[in-house]
């Protein structure tokens, strides 16, 4: 029925999306998968028509139920094309936040579809209020009157996506294209948002496309997948085949790099002699300050950890799994004494533990080479430290000695962060900490950025250094997959607690508390 | 209600501290002020009795203290240079009165020229794909931006004045005396204070604009099926304006600033002259008031912007 | 397919705008250099034969009411203003880059002190301040070039601690804060560098402004004071005979916007290549 033949987008002469073929069927939902830069949005905006003009439709046509939308060397027909959007097509997009207009009321965005393709369905402005009103109970939304009246801001990001959906499917659309419609969302809120759009599909029987770099939830959701790679689909099948038995090259690497249960290279199971702690978190409650919105008020302490109690033992990893905002971070800086806000006791036995951050584009300074970011701890601990004393050559050899222990040439002592890649900044990253050698490392997201090829390898990298330097680790993700691939034990937290603190395998196998099985669902 | 409450303190906080800083500034200025009133020659007891009689012998902060219940109650001093005959001084008031309605109109004037013809010229100029019209508008904005106000005074007097004789350069107008003149004349000093503000709302206008439409909510609405139009009028617009609107309170101050510049160029009677000829013959109690008046001016300004800006973003609203 | 693209020879995209910019700038510099040596003619050589010339091969820019080259007396003028600009925007700089730096990175009461004081400076228009100062320090040339510093000074410190606040929490300060690198050396050798971009971009703007708010200062008689003109003087002489000759009053005025455009394409080149 929707059928794409032969599509090659270029962007200033660079092919983005290389000769592609697809059709859907009613009923279907396909995953678009594959990294960054494969193509998978391309396609998906060019298929409704909202290719940026830059890019060059240079072959190909996009055909939906017999009409033809797009024909490469003609003039797109934007009129036909906007009749066709919203009404026969719709898009759901991943920032649910930026998605919606800011300073327009919910309601009148959904309602805005109605007048758009089907005024004259209805007699007047309430008829639609009341279509409208029907559709986000429809998407499940309570107090829905509410939600009419809100601005996109005074609502959840769970609830801004659901209304998303809302104006996507309110004029029952046959092919509603979601891309990675959950990736800014936390994973119980992912969870509700994945149920939702199955739900959808089954009552109204239209076709999906489904954009993602997840592939655990492409496997959860999708029917079918097209595996995509440098603006080419290298492989597609039906979801299940491709994960039990990949044919091409790409799609078996990409398939052994997902982490979690399934895969094997989470297997190992290591025997940790815990004698001494390296350190040991005790009764530690992390406060916050918060000016207050009163008039004369004072600031108030929020407590973002609450009691927190754990240690960690030498060449071990202790998985850190939590949403967004339960005081991850928090604790974090907590235990690296950023943040002295704190009572209880932190004990570190090790020099300064040093910490990995989650952006690798962030967490190096862009106006510094790589040598001599890999050498400013030197310098730091020099001056710091009076029994150390380095020269220009010995930091310069220890550089490029680390440069080569995290699996980079020589070569690139002398360039900056911005000619790297996300990996390559990551393993510079990873240096950085290492190189004054502590024992203790503390990684927030350090693999969320990234793709789940380089994911592997950086993992991988981590893995292979606690065993040369007998390194712990603090791992902190929101992704219990990851988590799962390379925890020791593994503390859930929510809200500030810890919930529960247990042995990787026995928390898996018996969660006793409801959110971690919660969190375990998608696992 | 909380908000306004806490706007208004800070305003007069605020105004509190620069009518101290103007006062104590003007204390600790060297010279003595009797002494360039009368000239070298008087006698030590002409000088003190003129001391005495400004409430010059006082401490400062007992002056300060006179002067700010005078202020208040409408009492504004006396100038020092200025006399209404040889024995009465001239209120700083009556002074300013006559003056006020002047500059008031012609920073109204070019404000409204301003606001008439940047706010369209920078949507049309964001909605264009011309590429040769968006090469003329980069040119001329640029250009209206690097003209100083006073030349293009000076240019506006010659172009219109001179050599198309649409007004006589110099003649002004009283608005008491034939208001539809005053109106006239005032046209073509607005016309030169709001030439680089129209250069500056138009480009700051089109940027905002544009930035706007490469926002995923523009995105979302084009998934929708909506028209270039209506993404531009009715979602759009509204997001793109809340930047200018602080903008124009940033411009409206400097148009007061531009005045006291331009009102030379043109021979006009408005405050900016006064607080100009003022400061060369230090008049200071005339220029106390004139800064006192024009602060008040600015932040009033700064915070009808702030309403208008709560009014129109709701995020901002609730906090 | 694109292979004859001339833009795009070397990857790269050529700034016309930087060139531009350069070009126009570099010839008031010129100009301006010149002037401090050398001049077609005296500044202050008067000619009763030659009162209200009009632009000719001998006087580029015509002769004044007491029969002065007014283009010899715009190559010096030039050189006052441009000197009394870049001194006030250097000072401004430095001051807004120290203030800004520390309220930026350490927050807290002096933050809040000094970005009170800021506010109050900023919302009031810069010509109009530095009047004020002018009028309590005198005229002259230092005190125009103090009265604008103070004037300007306030918007840089705005740029540098938004830059400072924006980066101080980045990723690669708490870094350098955990390997336990000194404070100052966080300001000014991690920070710093990474606030470059846009500050150029402000100097410029703020060289424009200065230049436009001296010439300003001196067209009202408050600025820099005879014998000693710059642009503005200059003009405000040549209004009293717009009628007659109006070439004399061109000549400063075109200089100026000259100028500043030159300085503003500059800036949109910087701005450019940032990206």
């Amino acid at each position: 029925m929707i059928s794409i033949d032969n599509l090659t987008i270029s962007f200033s002469g660079k092919k983005a999306v290389d000769g592609i073929s697809l059709q859907i069927e009613p009923g279907e939902i396909l995953g678009l998968v594959g990294e960054s830069g494969s193509g998978k949005s391309v396609t998906a905006l060019t298929l409704m028509g909202l290719l940026a003009s830059e890019g060059v439709m240079e072959t190909g046509t996009i055909d939906f139920n017999g009409t033809c939308l797009l024909k490469a060397g003609v003039k797109p027909d934007q009129k036909l094309l906007r009749s066709f959007r919203g009404d026969q097509m719709s898009m759901i997009f991943q920032e649910p936040m930026t998605s919606l207009n800011p300073t327009m009321k919910v309601g009148p965005q959904i309602d805005e579809q109605l007048l758009l393709h089907a005024k004259d369905d209805f007699k007047s402005a309430e008829e639609r209020k009341k279509r409208v009103l029907e559709t986000l109970e429809g998407v499940g939304l309570r107090d829905v009157e509410k939600v009419y009246d809100s601005y996109p801001h005074q609502l959840s990001g769970g609830m801004r996506q659901r209304a998303m959906i809302a104006m996507a499917v309110i004029l029952h659309p046959a092919l509603i294209i979601a891309d990675e419609p959950t990736t800014a969302l936390d994973v119980t809120i992912q969870n509700q948002i994945v149920k939702l759009l199955k739900e959808i599909r089954d009552r109204e029987q239209n076709s999906m496309i489904f954009i993602t770099h997840d592939l655990n939830l492409a496997r959860r959701i999708c029917t079918k997948l097209a595996v995509m790679k440098d603006g080419k689909i290298v492989e597609l099948g039906s979801t299940e085949e491709i994960f039990t038995n990949p044919q091409t090259d790409y799609a078996k690497k990409l398939i052994a790099a997902v982490p979690g249960r399934k895969n094997s290279k989470s297997a190992v199971h290591r025997e940790i002699e815990r004698i001494e702690p390296i350190l040991t978190v005790k009764d530690l409650n992390v406060f916050y300050k918060e000016r207050s919105k009163k008039l004369f008020g004072k600031t108030e302490h929020k407590c973002v950890v609450k009691n927190a109690d754990f240690e960690i033992y030498p060449g071990e990893t202790l998985g850190l799994v939590g949403e967004s905002g339960c005081g991850k971070t928090s604790l974090c800086k907590a235990i690296l004494g950023i943040n002295n806000d704190i009572t209880g006791n932190v004990k570190i036995s090790t020099v300064r533990p040093q910490m990995v951050f989650q952006d690798p584009y962030s967490s190096l300074n862009p106006s510094k080479s790589i040598g001599w970011l890999l050498e400013e701890p030197l310098r730091a601990e020099d001056i710091l430290e009076k029994s150390i004393k380095y020269t220009k050559e010995t930091r310069k050899e220890m550089a490029i000695d680390m440069l080569r222990r995290v699996g980079l040439d020589e070569y690139y002592y002398d360039r900056m962060p911005h000619q790297l890649s996300g990996g390559q900044r990551q393993r510079v990253s990873i240096g950085q900490a290492l190189i004054t050698k502590p024992s203790l490392i503390l990684a927030d997201e350090p693999v969320s950025a990234l793709d789940v090829t380089i994911q592997d390898q950086v993992l991988e990298l981590l893995e292979s250094l606690q065993e040369e330097y007998g390194l712990a680790y603090l791992f902190i993700s929101h992704d219990i997959n990851v988590i799962y691939r390379v925890s020791d034990r593994i503390m859930v937290m929510k809200k500030g607690e810890i919930l529960e603190i247990g042995d990787r395998d026995q928390l898996f196998d018996n969660p006793k508390h409801p959110y971690t099985k919660e969190l375990l669902a998608e696992s | 209600m909380k908000y306004f409450i806490k706007k208004i303190v800070t305003l007069i906080i605020t105004l509190l501290l620069v009518s101290i800083l103007a006062f104590l500034a003007f204390q600790i200025i060297p010279g003595d002020v009797v002494h360039s009133i009368l000239g070298t020659e008087a006698t030590p007891e002409r000088e003190e009795a003129l001391r005495e009689e400004l409430g010059l012998d006082r401490p400062p902060v007992e002056r300060y203290l006179n002067w700010g219940k005078d202020v208040l109650r409408g009492d504004f001093g006396v100038s020092y240079r200025y006399s209404k005959n040889m024995n009465e001084m001239m209120p700083v008031k009556e002074l300013i009165g006559d003056k006020l309605p002047v500059t008031l109109w012609l920073a109204l004037l070019s404000v409204g020229i301003t606001v008439l013809i940047a706010i369209p010229l920078g949507v049309l100029w964001a909605g264009t794909k011309n590429k040769f019209l968006d090469g003329v508008l980069n040119v001329l904005t640029q250009t209206s931006m690097a003209i100083p106000a006073f030349f293009l005074g000076i240019l506006v007097t010659y172009l219109f004045g001179i050599a198309f004789k649409m007004f006589r350069p110099g003649a002004y107008v009283s608005y008491k005396t034939d208001f539809g003149g005053f109106i006239h004349y005032l046209i073509f000093p607005a016309i030169a204070i709001a030439i680089p503000k129209i250069g500056m709302t138009a480009r700051f206008l089109r940027n905002s604009t544009l930035t706007e439409l490469t926002s995923d909510y523009v995105r979302t609405a084009r998934s929708k099926g909506a028209s270039e139009k209506r993404i531009l009028f009715k979602h759009v617009l509204r997001n793109a304006m809340l930047p200018v609107v602080t903008f124009l309170g940033m411009i409206i101050a400097e148009v007061v600033a531009g005045s006291i510049v331009v009102e030379q160029v043109f021979a006009l009677p408005g405050i900016g002259r006064l607080l100009i000829s003022s400061i060369s013959t230090r008049d200071f109690p005339v220029v106390e008031i004139l800064i006192l008046y024009i602060t008040f001016v600015v932040i009033i300004v700064y915070f009808i912007v702030d309403v208008l800006y709560r009014v129109l973003d709701p995020r901002i609203r609730e906090k | 397919m694109k292979v004859f693209n001339m833009s795009s020879a070397k990857g790269k995209k050529v700034n016309i705008y930087l060139i531009i910019g350069a070009v126009m700038t570099g010839i008031i510099v010129v100009m301006a250099i010149v002037g401090i040596f050398w001049t077609p003619y005296s500044t202050t050589a008067m000619s009763a034969k030659e009162r209200f010339a009009a632009p000719s091969w001998q006087h580029l820019f015509g002769t004044d009411n007491f029969g002065r080259d007014i283009f010899s007396r715009v190559m010096k003028a030039v050189g006052t203003s441009a000197l009394i600009s870049v001194l006030v925007v250097a000072i401004s700089a430095v001051a807004g880059i120290v203030l800004g730096a520390i309220t930026g990175y350490f927050g807290g009461v002096v933050d809040a002190v000094v970005m009170r004081i800021v506010d109050a400076i900023n919302g009031f228009p810069s010509i109009l301040l530095a009047l004020v100062i002018i009028s309590l320090l005198g005229k002259g040339r230092q005190n125009v070039v103090l009265a604008l510093a103070i004037a300007f000074t306030p918007s840089f410190v705005r740029i540098v601690r938004g830059e400072f606040i924006r980066l101080r929490d980045a990723d690669y300060v708490v870094r350098a804060r955990l390997m336990g690198v000194a404070k100052p050396r966080i300001l000014f050798v991690h920070i710093l560098p990474n606030i470059f971009s846009t500050f150029w971009v402000s100097v410029t703007i703020g060289l424009n402004n200065a230049i436009l708010a001296e010439s300003g200062l001196s067209y009202l008689g408050i600025g820099v004071q005879a014998p000693d003109a710059t642009l503005g003087s200059l003009l405000s002489d040549a209004q009293a005979s717009l009628a007659s000759s109006p070439w004399y009053a061109l000549a400063p005025g075109l200089t100026i916007v000259w100028t500043v455009l030159g300085v503003a394409m500059l800036s949109e080149g910087i701005g450019k290549l940032k990206k």
